[in-house]
């Protein structure tokens, strides 16, 4: 392993660990306001009238009256308001925010505000939509020919559901303005998007507004668009109150009902085998948006890409589409699209290789992708497939040939017992282009004269160690000690514009510009004087440009895999599971920091069982998330696996810094596919959905068909 | 802001209580998460020792209300059983501060203390400035939150029969994860077989309904009865515990836990040979 990898003390520890770091609910209240959100009672209503009981001095009411630039908070596209104007189209929607100087107060005169409403009809089931937001579709090969030949066809419908990041620390923002200039500090991944969100709401030119930054208690992508949101309406709060700083920090069940969380997704496959073979994969995928487009279009994307999973399937034809509903919009969570497609995969080749009485690991086997061939989208894996040897190691480590024979039969005792496997990558970075066309990321490292170096990056470390990392890359070029590399939280009046902290990119992509900023400045280095030096973005020669119309080429530079197996022992009197253990092998390139690693691959993992299992959201008649605290909507403890049992391989990217790849999403992506198959085989029972409970797997003890059983 | 009364004394306790409509608050794991008028007083138990004993004597283990769950686990006169729940509740930080008086007061069917000390008819020694009354734990419970206590009476120790406590057992808890979990369905039974002869049968319910469910008069169709004469019985014994048994939907619904219950109940007869 390369000596960077040696972990060190985070950046971040001693202020965390000391618990003398803040948040943003932290900062103390005097001569701050609070602003307190008027939501929407209905899925779907045009508002008559907001009427609010007398306020005295110092309070107010803000709405989209008061909003002096656009009603549009930019996402990808411009379709969501800030706040809602005549009309609201998911039950909790932002109508106007109450402010006042005593929070108590300010939420009971924002209870006591009336909203009147003429009720719309509401499309909660995705079945009904009647908007199809985004239609992709993408096709190789020759797909009438194939499925014509084919020995046999399998068809299957796969459902995902929800998942809420449940981040520990709930949105929260502050913003303040003063003299013509807005400040706008929250916890949020994206600095940037933040920044070009307020300055639309509120008409300033881009000068005038300033996001800072503050420290974040984790994200998952939760905080990816969302907090463009709360920071425009807290904005425009803000300007209202002249010259007072606004602030609005969520509980728990207002994060949980009303932020986005991930698309729930149904995925149909088709697919056509010949000679023992999969010649064609037919797919359609669909995602529930939710009431706006925000981020559904990226998702898709990721989504579909990832449809035909790990493996070489001559022919492809893929369909995705992102409908609108009337529910809370959904959005970015860790894996980003793809562990819904995913899941789908890995069931479909388990359950035909079952249909074909094939061992299902062999069948895989038989399939797999490597190095130069085609990926879905016609680009190429540039770079070695390193998951025959991974899958190795976990066979190993996990004993799983032996338990998957000897879990086969039926069971008649109490403990069932069962084993299941999952192969899977994450596309390193942004999908497509975007980094060359719309990011364009930009980084300096700037030196004072007595020698110091900070690091100007707009990434925000949310938990993930990204201030670790970056300074351990920076202070390995240049030969000083990491504990003298500065970084501090980023703010776009210091920092330029390196891209938003997402898609597991901000290691290798702008990681790798600090590493090349930090051999630019070693180079030029003069002793006594101040030096700034910048590096800029440069897409590697050999992507195969990828174009979205047709979604053809290079879709990701290079990928991170993962293998992993969940043994489980269920309960055949309650249907309830133990996950007895869980060994995986990734693959993220060279870890800069392998405690850091180590811990991403654990959580992740961790949260890929939660969402197979215990995590369940959904929706009553009236469109209302009843989930929302966190009794109702249980995260697995360290209690809830046994054994965690974590590999690294390294498959070294030559564009990355030092052979790093992308990390953060990957280990949540495959999880519930492997976690399922054990289900599987210890209650002799085909799954096709997710979460599974244990409701569902007693019925299925018994014989009758879960998801018939959740209907009726 | 928080209103208090802070006793040293069980005398001193109990005059409080008898002049004011002061909560008695112990660990206060339920109490500190309610939202509460300003104005409410709370009496705090933690100073007063007598409710903090531990101990066993000819006929009864004996605990006082104000015993945490981590003391009653640490403690060789705990018996299994009681243990085998506790140690299944919630996670070792409310372990240490949460009480088996606040778990049988509050009332709740999830209670998972308080279900073994249905199962065992285990006695409550309440206490008031006027007197003693020691009741069976059945008799405490009027329904959901509500408790069979008058004004000024104070919940001071728990006496579980030595001959129930130590008997053969079962225990089992349904919870959405393996900590931190509030009962979904859970089950406790206890049985005394010598000789091929039932002489104490007893089964509750927990998390199904309103209040634990506890049925002495259905589990006495077995008591008394040689095991062959119990296969015989058994028939009637499930069918009416199946008529008995109607749960309520929740977080799972009805059938579920009634399939649960019965699944639970079946395998307790089976692992009596029955």
């Amino acid at each position: 392993m390369h000596k960077i990898s040696n972990s060190v003390t985070k950046k971040d520890h001693d202020e965390k660990v000391s618990g003398s770091v803040k948040y943003v609910g932290d900062y103390p209240q005097i001569g701050m306001l609070h602003g307190k959100l008027i939501r929407s009672s209905y899925a779907h209503a045009r508002i008559l009238g907001v009427q609010t009981p007398e306020l005295p001095e110092g309070y107010f009411l803000v709405d989209h009256r008061d909003i002096a630039g656009e009603n549009i908070v930019h996402v990808v596209q411009d379709d969501s308001p800030a706040y809602a104007d005549g009309e609201v189209h998911y039950r909790g929607e932002p109508i106007a925010m109450l402010v006042g100087p005593n929070e108590e107060e300010t939420t009971r005169y924002a209870r006591l505000t009336e909203v009147t409403y003429e009720v719309l009809p509401a499309i909660l089931d995705v079945e009904e939509s009647e908007t199809v937001f985004f239609d992709y579709h993408y096709e190789r090969g020759e797909m009438e020919q194939a499925f014509s030949d084919a020995d046999q066809i399998f068809e299957e419908v796969f459902y995902t559901g929800y998942q809420e990041q449940v981040y520990l620390e709930t949105q929260g923002m502050i913003a303040e303005y003063k003299e013509g200039h807005v400040t706008v500090r929250g916890s949020l991944q994206c600095p940037y998007y933040v920044h070009g969100a307020v300055a639309k709401v509120l008409g300033l030119t881009p000068d005038k507004v300033r996001i800072v930054q503050e420290t974040t208690g984790g994200g998952f992508g939760g905080k990816e668009a969302f907090p463009s949101f709360l920071a425009a309406q807290t904005a425009v709060a803000a300007v209202k109150a002249q010259g007072k700083p606004v602030r609005v920090v969520f509980d728990r069940r207002e994060d949980m009902e009303f932020t986005s969380k991930r698309h729930p997704s149904k995925s149909t496959y088709k697919v056509a085998v010949k000679d023992g073979k999969v010649t064609a994969m037919d797919i359609d995928v669909i995602f529930n948006a939710g009431a706006f487009t925000t981020l559904s279009p990226v998702v898709l994307q990721r989504g579909i890409i990832a449809a035909p999973g790990v493996y070489n399937v001559p022919n492809v034809n893929v369909r995705g589409r992102a409908v609108r509903t009337h529910t809370v919009p959904t959005g970015a969570y860790r894996g980003f699209g793809a562990p819904q497609t995913f899941f789908a995969v890995e069931r479909m080749m388990d359950h035909i290789a079952k249909a074909l009485d094939v061992d299902t690991l062999t069948f895989k086997r038989a399939h797999l992708v490597k190095q130069g061939d085609q990926t879905s989208t016609s680009g190429i894996y540039h770079y070695p497939v390193p998951l025959p040897a991974m899958i190795d190691d976990v066979l190993d480590r996990s004993g799983y040939l032996k338990k998957r024979k000897n879990y086969e039969k039926a069971g008649i005792e109490r403990d069932r017992h069962g084993i299941g496997l999952s192969l899977w990558f994450h596309g390193a970075g942004f999908t497509g282009s975007g980094e060359r066309d719309f990011i364009k990321a930009k980084v300096a490292l700037q030196k004072t004269a007595d020698g110091k170096v900070e690091i100007l990056a707009s990434n925000s470390d949310i938990g993930q160690g990204i201030k670790t990392t970056f300074a351990k890359i920076v202070a390995s070029e240049l030969s000083i000690p990491y504990e003298e590399i500065r970084i501090s939280n980023p703010d776009t009046s210091r920092v330029p514009d390196s891209g938003p902290t997402v898609a597991s990119r901000s290691l290798m992509i702008v990681g790798e510009l600090l590493r090349r900023a930090a051999i630019h400045l070693r180079s030029e280095w003069r002793e006594g004087e101040a030096q700034r030096v910048e590096e800029h973005f440069v897409e590697p020669e050999f992507m195969i440009p990828f174009r979205l119309d047709d979604f053809h080429g290079d879709a990701y530079p290079t990928y991170a895999w993962g293998v992993a197996a969940v043994e489980v022992k269920v309960d055949a009197l309650t249907g309830v599971n133990e996950v007895v253990g869980c060994w995986s092998a990734f693959d993220v390139g060279t870890p800069i920091d392998l405690n850091v690693v180590v811990g991403q691959m654990e959580g992740g993992v961790l949260q890929g069982l939660g969402y197979a299992s215990m995590e369940q959201m959904n929706y009553d008649k009236d469109g209302r998330i009843r989930n929302n605290s966190l009794s109702d909507y249980l995260i697995p403890t360290a209690m809830d696996v046994s054994h965690l049992d974590v590999q690294m391989h390294i498959e070294e990217y030559p564009y990355g810094p030092y052979g790093a790849k992308g990390a953060g999403e990957l280990p949540l992506v495959g999880i519930p596919a492997a976690y399922v198959a054990a289900m599987e085989q210890a209650v002799s029972f085909p799954f096709s959905h997710i979460p599974l409970t244990a409701e569902e797997t007693l019925v299925a003890l018994s014989g009758q068909s879960a998801r018939e059983a959740q209907k009726t | 802001m928080v209103n208090g009364y802070a006793p040293s004394g069980m005398r001193e306790a109990l005059d409080i209580l008898s002049k004011t409509s002061a909560i008695p608050y112990a660990g206060g794991t339920d109490l500190m998460i309610q939202e509460v008028p300003a104005d409410t007083n709370y009496l705090f138990l933690h100073r007063i020792r007598d409710l903090k004993c531990i101990t066993v004597d000819a006929e009864y283990f004996i605990c006082g209300a104000c015993c945490t769950y981590t003391e009653l686990l640490n403690s060789r006169h705990t018996p299994d059983l009681l243990k085998e729940a506790i140690a299944r509740i919630a996670a070792p930080a409310i372990r240490n501060t949460a009480t088996i008086g606040g778990n049988v007061a509050n009332a709740s069917p999830k209670a998972d203390a308080a279900l073994i000390l249905m199962v065992t008819d285990t006695l409550v020694r309440i206490q008031s400035k006027n007197g003693v009354r020691i009741v069976p734990i059945s008799d405490l419970y009027l329904g959901r939150g509500q408790i069979d206590l008058l004004p000024g009476e104070l919940i001071t120790e728990f006496w579980m029969p030595n001959n129930r406590a130590h008997l053969p057992h079962s225990y089992e808890k349904v919870g959405g994860r393996k900590a931190l979990a509030i009962s979904r369905v859970s089950f406790a039974g206890i049985s005394d077989v010598s000789d091929g002869q039932i002489t104490h049968f007893a089964t509750a319910f927990g998390a199904v309904s309103d209040v634990i469910i506890r049925r002495p008069e259905l589990d006495a169709l077995l008591i008394g009865k040689s095991i062959e004469e119990a296969k015989v019985a058994k028939e009637e014994y499930l069918a009416k515990m199946d008529e008995t048994l109607v749960p309520i939907q929740g977080r799972v619904s009805a059938a579920y836990r009634k399939a649960v219950c019965m699944n639970f109940l079946e395998d307790f007869l089976a692992k009596n040979g029955i």
